[in-house]
């Protein structure tokens, strides 16, 4: 093979690769100019860091996550993008120590020779660099004391100069450590450093060693001093101990060198651990005295347990704490061979192994009998079934297939029925792209682990969410908007502005075509080996450029979202990650649907490349065979390819501002918060939350403030109204206790008052509804004086009425563009999904614009909004088969149920939590969730929860959306 | 396939020893194999700790088990198939509700000590042929228009001048010794003593349930013992049912007294004979069920109003006088009930509450199905909700004292439909106090 042949080629690309990992501030011009770096000095021999993660069957799943401590040193420092990962980070004192004590026997440690040469030539490439490329370098950022750097090598030699050192400061750490892992490849038993090194990651040379032949020393007890760390190993991960601590103490046990290896030859099994650690601080001026509180008070975000669960860690904890509810999945045979009745033979897989899915284990008997009787009873197959056990309702879902069935069971109270044939055919998808089929994935006897970690993560993502992002800063997740999001047929897409999607799409676009200049294949006459089909680009879990099919585009993303990738790339920066395995994209392995004479699909062998990188990440589909080299066996990842898709991302990342600018872009169309609804909340309440947020809003809520302290002088009547409770429209303001019904939704169901309250007429009476916004004071300003300034009660930030004196002319222009979905004069918006099934994405707006609108109330009301979809989404499902078939052909008269469901709305009201005033009636708020189904112009399905004071057609507000949405 | 779409098979079986005591609905009985593991399963489940409570397959076929008084074991099978998709959730709420009727069924006739303590199966079988006729009726759903089965409201007449008929209910009950009575006119309750709307829902639902079937017998009068499985499950009542005209029945609950001769020969002369003008006014409601002062708008295809406190609903579907030409074909009557049910359990599985829930205990409501998990998953109140489908429009709100489901055709615009529901709800109410 080419490029194997010739290895300078792409570790001279990795090398670029790893070179602007570390220099972010030169990337730009670095990346342009890759070509040049080409044939420049760098020939240095080097492997990935993720080569030695390849399992056998050639798959690799290679996580390396930034630390989360530079994250925040960066945000300071946003101009400076510049990452380095654990690797580059730590290598250099590693390095130094291995080089200049302990080389031999790291190398005979390892089985391959060449590698040695390999490693050195990384040392020393590593060290010579900094004074190589510029003459600041990183070490030039480190001095640098407006952005100082969060690194854990802090007596570096260059920092060294007017540090004063204060010894004497113990700090605690809580480490995580995993004596199975010893075991890995990853951290070979050194001799030397013993459990110290190989558990902890921490590397200590005892002064002996050290200081060889001096007779002063005796040896005996000594200080464990933190010589340096080892990568990937814990001590590294929690990213607090830092070279130069001591370390003190082991769970309250004092630890010397004496006895560190006894101590920690007594952890059993993967637990937690406090280390006590002696450390210095840094005092050379105020700068870094700064940093180091700011370091102290915002200590490093642990490593989430997802994180850890992809890793492979720890399973077995998370695993436990929720053994007690009920939950299993088990593949059973349904030919039973009865001559030789084996116990348990007919369980070809089962997870996981607990108290509670033991008994679910033991009444297989049902799920195999039900099978197999009940399609001749009602003529149809088994879909699910519900059992009681003890107290837990369970749902089990089933899948037939060949003569094996998939059986799943998940406690009620995580998966409503409604929505477990969802959850169910996507675990079945997502192992038949991975496997090719159940078969292929239940009956190998190796698939065993991998299956069981499938599955681990598939349980906890539904039984426990929280444990899983419990590391970062997220809300309380929403089980039901994981339940409706990840069961759309759809991603999520980012809408961006036009140049930037063009741009984003070239350089896809030139990624595919797979001209690789000398790297390719082309280049030496051989033949190709993969031939890219296509590829998508996720940046922080938004879709931005999708170049697949829709149906391997669902592939690849049910993948994603079962390894939480994309939330991953949100919420945490992803240092490196590379992800390569064969899948059986469902669309080619059917055979396709499409039927173009003349043209059958290639039988080729299918792989999943995906690269990650900070927080883009690229999947790109290849084909092996058809009119590329067909693949024989299990070949591993491609290096050249990997580097490629790396040089794309870097290349997008000049894109990353404008994407982050479309990320920090007031929401359009325009989004209300559901507190500012609510008469409890003054209007002032609502400015502040909102000005924290977005530099547009801020100018805007600025600007608000202004016009309203103008107005204070003007009238006191204007002020004191403010003050006093805003009245919406009656029907929110809790007034309804003055109508005889007593009804719960207000005036509309009081009879006399009932014309009132139609939306319809709430349309036209517009005098009603004082909101701002039918102030009419457009035109007016603030002339109006005692009238109209009572009637700004609620000034909505979006509609402009007063404030467009006060705002520059490009700023109006501004909020005029802005695109509202709602009509009436004020926006009524609170949220929506927006789903285009032929190109299998959805919109909804992001994850900041939903925090942007913060308040109490607001999250209920998206929560709700989730469950709610759930329902009408399976009243939508429902009805799609009965589509279709003519209405004469229906047997009249029974059996078929409600029929297709266009549009279904669910009308809500809440109240604020906890209203202790017994005088009044707590004010209420009621808003609709309504779903429709578009079969028109294209198939659509649309979601969105508004507040009630204005009658909206669903089907208007879905044509806006998508007329303003250039997909 | 065994089972055609859309019927039910009804099975009952004792729970200890799975002996089969009936087997009713559909043409053709399940093999004895099927209905054997159809009991297997769930004995077996049992065993372990496990409790089946239902199942579903493809094409909305439905399985639904229960077991009463760890006695009597209920199974209900539907085939699905046949274009049968998508009702599978309203078909399960269904058939647990049959469930539930065909035991209180099996209690009212025969009590709930020879059901509770099986000694002899083979009696028990011919005395279980006495609620045959019964439990039929509950399968068949032979009336249109009566929802109460499913709803668990009494349904209801409103009769144009209630008083006098309040009045003629209340002396006659009392002058027959008792405290129970009631008028059915049309299958329906048009009065009732205060004591009768106290009896458990289940019980006046079943009661009216039984009126009707004793009506559809064509006797003019009969003694009728009844156990009231809420009530009184082991001690018997009389049931005296006095057919007043054709489509009008009287009937008490009473002890040993009076006889049904004297009660006949004195008492229902000297009540009733000065109504039967009131009584005729009161069949020509008919089916609409609502007095001839309640106008309702020309949208409303069909209507169910259930006073949730009363535990009552009225309920009626109307053809409309004039159908414009060009607009898509309004479903027919039965479908237009049909569509009522559906869309009374698609809201009040998802959205609504359902009353008696609450009196049940955590063990018997999750026996009863799992259509409880879904609501509880709402942060905020559901107050309305509404449904556009292929056939019609349809709206259901809810407030503290009602729950109102409408039909209306699809011409008429969503937006308004929310004034057309309000509307309806306070004429009904204002001009009946319903």
């Amino acid at each position: 093979m080419a490029f194997l042949a010739n290895p300078r080629q792409f570790s001279e690309k990795t090398l670029c690769g790893g070179h602007t990992e570390e220099d972010g501030a030169e990337h730009d011009s670095d990346c342009e100019s890759a070509s040049s770096y080409y044939s420049s000095d760098y020939s240095d021999d080097l492997e990935p860091e993720w080569l030695d993660e390849i399992q056998k069957n050639g798959e690799l799943f290679y996580l390396e996550l930034s630390e989360g401590e530079e994250e925040a040193a960066l945000a300071q420092a946003a101009a400076n993008q510049g990452v380095s990962t654990n690797h580059v980070r730590f290598s250099e004192k590693e390095a130094e120590i291995i080089t200049e004590q302990n080389k031999k026997q790291r190398c005979g440690s390892r089985a391959k020779g060449e590698p040695t040469l390999k490693r050195l030539a990384r040392i020393l490439r590593r060290k010579r660099r900094p004074s190589q490329r510029r003459g600041g370098g990183k070490d030039g950022g480190k001095d640098n004391l407006s952005s100082p750097p969060a690194s854990i090598l802090k007596n570096q030699p260059g920092q060294r100069q007017g540090v004063t050192v204060q010894p004497q400061q113990l700090k605690e750490v809580c480490v995580y450590l995993n004596p199975k892992r010893l075991a890995g490849p990853s951290s070979p038993l050194s001799d030397s450093g013993g459990l110290l090194e190989a558990l902890l990651g921490v590397v200590h040379r005892s002064s002996q060693n050290r200081v060889q032949g001096d007779p002063a020393v005796v040896r005996q007890e000594e200080r464990l001093t933190v010589h340096g760390l080892m990568p990937n190993s814990p001590a590294v991960k929690c990213g607090q101990i830092l070279i130069g601590d001591v370390l003190v103490a082991v769970d309250d046990v004092d630890v010397t060198s004496e006895n560190i290896e006894r101590v920690l030859s007594c952890i059993p099994g993967p637990t937690q651990v406090r280390l006590t650690l002696e450390t210095v601080a840094l005092v050379d001026d105020s700068t870094a005295n700064d940093t180091l509180s700011v370091r102290k008070m915002k200590t490093s975000p642990p490593v989430s347990q997802l994180v850890r669960l992809l890793w492979g860690e720890d399973t077995a904890e998370l695993q436990m704490s929720i053994g007690h509810i009920p939950h299993i999945v088990m593949y059973l045979s349904l030919k039973l061979d009865s001559a030789s009745p084996q116990e348990e033979e007919e369980i070809l897989y089962q997870y996981p192994v607990s108290e509670a899915s033991s008994k679910l284990k033991g009444v297989r008997g049902i799920f195999l009998t039900l099978c197999d009787m009940l399609e001749n009873v009602t003529g149809g197959r088994i879909i699910s079934s519900s059992l009681l056990l003890g107290k837990h309702l369970v749902h089990v879902g089933y899948w037939k297939e060949s003569n094996n069935l998939l059986v799943i069971g998940l406690p009620a109270e995580r998966v409503p029925l409604l929505y477990l044939q969802t959850v169910v055919g996507d675990v079945v998808r997502t192992l038949k792209v991975m496997y090719g089929s159940l078969d292929s994935a239940f009956c190998k006897v190796d698939h065993g682990p991998r299956l069981d970690h499938f599955f681990c993560l598939f349980f906890q993502q539904l039984i426990q969410p929280s444990r899983l992002r419990d590391g970062s800063s997220a809300p309380p997740p929403d089980v039901s908007g994981t339940l409706f999001l990840d069961g759309l047929p759809a991603v999520r897409w980012l809408t961006l502005p036009p140049e930037i999607k063009m741009e984003v799409d070239t350089v896809l676009s030139d990624f595919e075509s797979s001209d690789f200049g000398e790297m390719s294949e082309d280049f030496f006459g051989l033949r190709r080996l993969y031939v890219i089909l296509g590829s998508c680009l996720f940046y922080k879990s938004y879709l931005i450029a999708n170049h697949l099919p829709k149906e391997d585009l669902l592939d690849v993303c049910l993948y994603c979202q079962h390894y939480c990738l994309l939330p991953l790339a949100s919420e945490q920066r992803v240092g490196q990650l590379v992800i390569w395995r064969e899948v059986f994209p469902q669309q080619r392995a059917n055979g396709g649907g499409s039927t173009a004479p003349g043209y059958s699909q290639p039988q080729g062998r299918h792989f999943l490349l995906i690269v990650g990188l900070r927080h883009f990440m690229q999947c790109v589909l290849l084909e092996a065979g058809g009119c590329a080299s067909p693949a024989l066996g299990s070949p591993g990842p491609d290096c050249v390819y990997i580097d490629q898709v790396k040089a794309t991302l870097l290349q997008l990342e000049v894109l990353e501002a404008g994407i982050e600018e479309r990320l920090n872009a007031p929401p359009a169309p325009c989004l209300s918060c559901a507190d500012w609804f609510l008469p409890a909340a003054t209007a002032r309440d609502r400015l502040d939350s909102l000005a924290s947020s977005s530099p547009v809003l801020s100018k805007l809520a600025g600007a608000v403030k202004g016009s309203s302290t103008g107005s204070r002088g003007r009238s006191l009547f204007g002020e004191k109204s403010r003050r006093s409770s805003p009245q919406r429209s009656l029907s929110d303001s809790g007034s309804e206790g003055q109508m005889d019904a007593g009804s719960g939704s207000g005036s509309s169901m009081a009879p006399g008052l009932s014309p009132h309250s139609t939306p319809d007429s709430a349309r036209k009476l517009g005098v009603r509804r004082d909101s701002m916004g039918s102030g009419g004071s457009d035109g007016s300003g603030g002339s109006g004086g005692l009238f109209k300034i009572p009637r700004m009660k609620h000034p909505n930030p979006f509609y402009l009425g007063t404030l467009k004196k006060t705002l520059t002319e490009r700023e109006t222009e501004e909020m005029y563009n802005t695109m509202k979905l709602t009509s009436g004069a004020e926006n009524t918006l609170f949220h929506y999904v927006m789903m285009e099934t032929v190109q299998g994405i959805f919109i909804a707006p992001t994850h900041r614009e939903v925090a942007q609108l913060s308040g109490s109330i607001h999250p209920q009301l998206i929560r709700n909004f989730h469950h709610c979809c759930l329902s009408i989404r399976a009243a939508f499902q429902q009805s799609l088969p009965a589509r279709g078939r003519r209405a004469a052909d229906r047997p009249q008269g029974g059996g078929w149920g409600l029929g297709p469901v266009k549009e279904h709305g669910v009308l809500f009201q809440c109240k604020p939590e906890n209203w202790t005033d017994q005088r009044k009636p707590a004010p209420t708020m009621t808003y609709w969730v309504i779903g429709r189904m578009l079969l028109e112009p294209v198939p659509q399905e649309f979601y969105v929860c508004f507040h009630d004071s204005v009658a909206e057609v669903p089907v208007e507000m879905a044509f806006r959306l998508s007329f303003g949405l250039d997909l | 396939m065994m089972l055609q779409g859309g019927s039910t098979q009804l099975l009952c079986l004792t729970a200890s020893s799975g002996v089969p005591l009936f087997t009713r609905g559909a043409s053709k009985q399940l093999p004895f194999s099927v209905i054997g593991s159809l009991n297997g399963v769930h004995m077996f489940g049992g065993g372990q700790g496990v409790s089946l409570s239902s199942c579903e397959t493809e094409g909305g076929g439905k399985v639904v088990w229960r077991v009463f008084q760890d006695s009597v074991m209920l199974i209900a099978v539907t085939g699905g198939g046949q274009g049968g998709a998508g009702s599978s959730k309203e078909e399960e709420v269904r058939l647990q509700r049959l469930l539930e009727n065909v035991w209180n069924c099996m209690v009212l006739v025969l009590g709930q000590d020879e059901l509770a303590n099986v000694r002899n199966v083979e009696r028990l079988k011919r005395d279980l042929r006495s609620c045959i006729s019964l439990i039929d009726q509950l399968l068949e759903e032979r009336q249109e228009g009566i929802l109460g089965n499913l709803t668990h409201c009494a349904d209801s007449l409103l009769p144009p001048n209630p008083s006098l008929l309040q009045q003629a209910v209340d002396g006659f009950a009392q002058s027959a010794d008792s405290e129970f009575g009631c008028l059915m006119v049309h299958g329906r309750i048009a009065a009732a003593t205060e004591k009768w709307w106290r009896l458990a829902p289940q019980e006046v639902v079943l009661l009216s349930a039984l009126m009707r079937s004793l009506s559809a017998s064509g006797s003019a009068s009969c003694d009728y013992p009844v156990f009231l499985p809420q009530g009184s499950p082991t001690v018997a009542h009389r049931l005296l049912r006095f057919q007043l005209l054709p489509g009008a029945d009287v009937c008490v609950l009473c002890g040993p007294t009076p006889s049904l001769h004297r009660a006949e020969s004195g008492l229902v002369v000297r009540f009733w004979t000065p109504l039967v003008e009131t009584l005729r006014d009161c069949l020509a409601v008919g089916e609409r069920c609502l007095p001839g002062s309640v106008s309702l708008r020309p949208a409303v295809l069909a209507l169910l109003l259930i006073n949730r406190e009363a535990r009552r609903s009225v309920s009626c579907v109307r053809c409309p006088t004039h159908h414009p030409p060009g607009d898509p074909p309004l479903p027919s009557k039965a479908r237009c009930w049909e569509l009522m049910k559906l869309f009374y359990i698609f809201s009040t599985t998802r959205y609504f509450t359902q009353e008696e829930s609450v009196c049940l205990t955590p063990e018997e409501r999750a026996q009863g199905g799992n259509t409880e998990d879904f609501i509880l998953g709402f942060s905020h109140q559901p107050l309305q909700c509404y449904l556009v489908t292929e056939e019609c429009k349809s709206f259901g709100l809810q407030t503290p004292q009602h729950q109102l489901f409408l039909l209306t055709p699809l011409s008429v615009p969503t937006f308004a439909l929310r004034t057309v529901a309000t509307q309806t709800l306070s004429d009904v109410v204002t001009a009946t106090g319903f």
